[in-house]
């Protein structure tokens, strides 16, 4: 499971949900990959989930690239407890996934072994998000 | 190859500047662009939208032709902002050339064929760069890889580049790798648990069978 290694400060702010991806729009490193719609906080065990789905199906003939990482704490107070008392304890590691940010890419497989690793791999996922593909000559 | 007269825009000069004016200029159906190089002052343009995307399309390298007022230049696209999710252009950074001029540009790598079975291909280098006259740049640079083993290396200096092209890269470097995949222990304990689940679930579903059978009996 992806979690950072040391952390500055253990708890944060909420990470902004506005705007689109500034960087990482664009399939780099393999032909195929899954583009975020929507914008959404994603866990490190819906990341783990995804990357297990995609290469089981694809048998390990392929290779896979996770361009996201869960850099963020998200807490949470325990239940049924009164308001106060400071901020609750950390509870998830999320990356903060903005519109058109490419979160998985695959490469050495066909495109029809591709597309369905990565439908696999959308279903772990909490937002809309669509296929794509690396297109040599895309200005 | 690219031929200068493929790709005609008919470009506006822009008289008005800044978010707002770039916002309504995209309403209208233009793309807002910026025309500079040789050491004129930069021209703000703006071209049809639709016209440029099929320019583009395909092709990064693409010349094209612009013509506006009096003028008529010649133009290679040197960055282009794209919106992140509907893909539309938001602006354009043309840089002027001149008939035989030379010029470096980064020019994608194609794959054909297959590597022997049991491997996978790793493009490292995805787009490669060239130097070739503006008005005869290549599309792509296509690489043969059937039939490669495993620990296969395409240098750049192997590419067969189009004619008048020069590489531009180191030619050592490498281009496209060819690999056994990596099997992790992640891997195998992940196998290992879904052949368990599996045996699991086939016992369950046959210790089920004799129950449901005495039920119907009774």
């Amino acid at each position: 499971m992806l979690i950072p290694r040391r952390t500055k400060h253990r708890k944060q702010h909420h990470p902004t949900r506005r705007g689109a991806a500034k960087g990482g729009t664009n399939v780099t490193f393999g032909d195929f990959g899954i583009q975020a719609v929507e914008p959404a906080y994603v866990t490190n065990r819906q990341i783990e989930a995804a990357r297990i789905a995609m290469t089981r199906h694809i048998k390990r003939g392929g290779k896979v690239w996770i361009n996201i990482f869960p850099d963020r704490p998200l807490t949470k107070k325990p239940a049924e407890t009164r308001m106060g008392s400071g901020k609750g304890s950390p509870e998830w590691w999320v990356a903060n996934v903005k519109p058109g940010r490419v979160l998985f890419e695959l490469a050495g497989v066909n495109e029809e072994l591709a597309r369905e690793a990565l439908r696999r791999a959308q279903h772990k996922l909490p937002m809309k998000t669509r296929f794509v593909r690396r297109e040599g000559g895309d200005a | 190859m690219s031929e200068s007269n493929e790709n005609l825009l008919k470009a506006t000069v822009r008289t008005e500047f800044g978010k707002g004016a770039a916002r309504r200029t995209r309403r209208a159906g233009l793309i807002p662009a910026v025309l500079y190089g040789h050491g004129t002052d930069p021209v703000h343009l703006s071209l049809p939208d639709h016209d440029t995307f099929l320019a583009l399309k395909g092709n990064a390298n693409a010349l094209l032709t612009l013509d506006f007022g009096d003028n008529t230049e010649l133009a290679l696209v040197k960055d282009v902002q794209r919106d992140a999710v509907r893909r539309t252009i938001d602006h354009l950074d043309l840089i002027l050339v001149r008939r035989g001029e030379k010029v470096v540009v980064d020019v994608p790598v194609v794959i054909v064929g297959e590597t022997a079975p049991g491997t996978i291909h790793t493009l490292d280098l995805q787009t490669i760069s060239l130097q070739a006259e503006a008005t005869h740049l290549p599309e792509h640079v296509e690489v043969n890889i059937e039939g490669l083993e495993e620990g296969s290396i395409v240098r750049a200096g192997e590419l067969t580049l189009p004619t008048g092209a020069v590489l531009e890269v180191d030619p050592e470097a490498v281009v496209i790798n060819v690999t056994v995949p990596r099997v992790t222990a992640e891997d195998l304990e992940a196998d290992a648990e879904a052949e368990a689940a599996g045996e699991a679930a086939g016992a369950q579903g046959e210790a089920a069978a004799p129950a449901e059978e005495a039920d119907e009996e009774a």
